[in-house]
């Protein structure tokens, strides 16, 4: 279980978009919090996605590190879920 | 004694039922679930062909209404993944968090969408390269996209992509679909939409964004460039069945091999739902499958 020094979290998401609820839903079974941002809606996200050359969500951002798609491996790895 | 008289593997419809089922009939069951119970369906926006919904249901609601029904009747359910299955006096199965030892196992793995497999497809997932034309294609308002396949899926991601997209090419390998007629008439009649035949995309090409498609055509052998801002992959399914390989008889394509039962190859081993050989992939075949292994897994257990 993260502490409360938990890595910063940011899911980046769209409107209609399964795979970022099941991000979502992952992430909260595991208990970690992350803000999430609509980028269908809120301009300034769409806007970090394209300085990153990102045209896809969900994105999990760790830190500062994107992982685009639910690539679970990647995301357990970064934040020592165990497997 | 083992753990379990049945261990269900796979949370989607078909891993769902096949709990259900066995919950209610009194067979002390456990359900294992890699990631999200729903499975694939859990991506539907809406799921308009089971009965009793007349006005359609989201896939989302509709897994979390089966989870739900499942576990009222006693359903254990566990997020972990599967590694391995041993045979013994039982078998065993070993998951990520330890093993577990069970009479029988309902093998309800499903499937995952399938790649190209092609250079720069990896590198550029994410950065043009798409296998969800519902989420990620408002990313590309007035932009050029194409999309590999001709199913169902393709044709529906095709259509929807075409709302927003100023041109969608359709890349298929054969000269005619395979998607239902409905689809085709639209797809054929869409001003946006160009369908590019016996093509298959051999190369992905951009530096830190798509820039292009290298295509080839299978009856010339004429190799072109396409230069589209994205690409929706949309060219079927693989089974979830690679752990099982040594212990039940597959086809060629990896499926697992049934009778109409739902027994496979090895004693007390059951298989339903996308996994299955000859599956029909939709919500209510899986759910039968389900219920149909856990009725044989029952005479298996008490004969």
């Amino acid at each position: 279980m993260p502490a409360s020094s938990q890595a910063r979290i940011i899911i980046f998401t769209g409107s209609s978009c399964p795979w970022c609820n099941r991000v979502k839903q992952y992430l909260k079974e595991k208990g970690f919090r992350f803000r999430e941002v609509n980028v269908e809606r809120d301009r300034d996200g769409a806007r970090e996605l394209q300085r990153r050359h990102i045209m896809g969500v969900p994105v999990v951002l760790i830190g500062s590190y994107p992982i685009v798609g639910f690539d679970k491996a990647k995301i357990d790895k970064l934040l020592g879920i165990k497997r | 004694m083992a753990d379990y008289d049945v261990i269900i593997i796979g949370g989607g419809p078909a891993g769902l039922t096949a709990g259900l089922y066995a919950a209610r009939v009194g067979l002390k069951s456990l359900l294992l679930e890699r990631g999200i119970f729903g499975g694939q369906i859990v991506n539907a926006r809406l799921v308009e062909n089971y009965p009793g919904f007349p006005e359609g249901i989201s896939g989302l609601e509709l897994g979390e209404f089966m989870r739900r029904q499942a576990t009222k009747y006693g359903l254990e359910t566990r997020t972990t993944e599967v590694t391995g299955v041993r045979t013994g006096n039982a078998y065993e199965v070993s998951t990520t968090e330890g093993n577990i030892q069970t009479e029988s196992i309902i093998i309800a793995a499903g499937s995952e969408y399938r790649k190209l497999d092609v250079a720069g497809e990896e590198r550029l997932s994410g950065r043009g390269v798409s296998y969800c034309a519902t989420c990620d294609g408002f990313f590309f308002r007035d932009r050029e996209v194409a999309v590999v396949g001709g199913g169902d899926t393709a044709i529906t991601d095709a259509l929807e992509l075409a709302q927003h997209c100023s041109k969608v090419y359709i890349i298929h390998r054969r000269d005619q679909l395979r998607a239902t007629k409905a689809l085709r008439e639209k797809v054929f009649s869409h001003p946006k939409i160009e369908l590019v035949w016996n093509t298959v995309v051999h190369e992905i090409e951009g530096d830190m964004m798509l820039r292009s498609l290298h295509l080839r055509n299978v009856k010339t052998g004429q190799s072109s460039n396409l230069e589209v801002d994205g690409v929706f992959v949309a060219v079927g399914l693989k089974p979830n069945s690679q752990v099982f390989s040594q212990l039940v008889t597959l086809d060629e394509a990896g499926f697992i091999v049934t009778d109409e039962l739902m027994r496979t190859s090895a004693p007390g081993i059951f298989a339903a739902g996308d996994v299955r050989h000859n599956s029909f992939r939709q919500v209510i075949t899986a759910a039968g499958d389900g219920a149909t292994a856990t009725s044989s897994a029952f005479k298996y257990l008490h004969e």
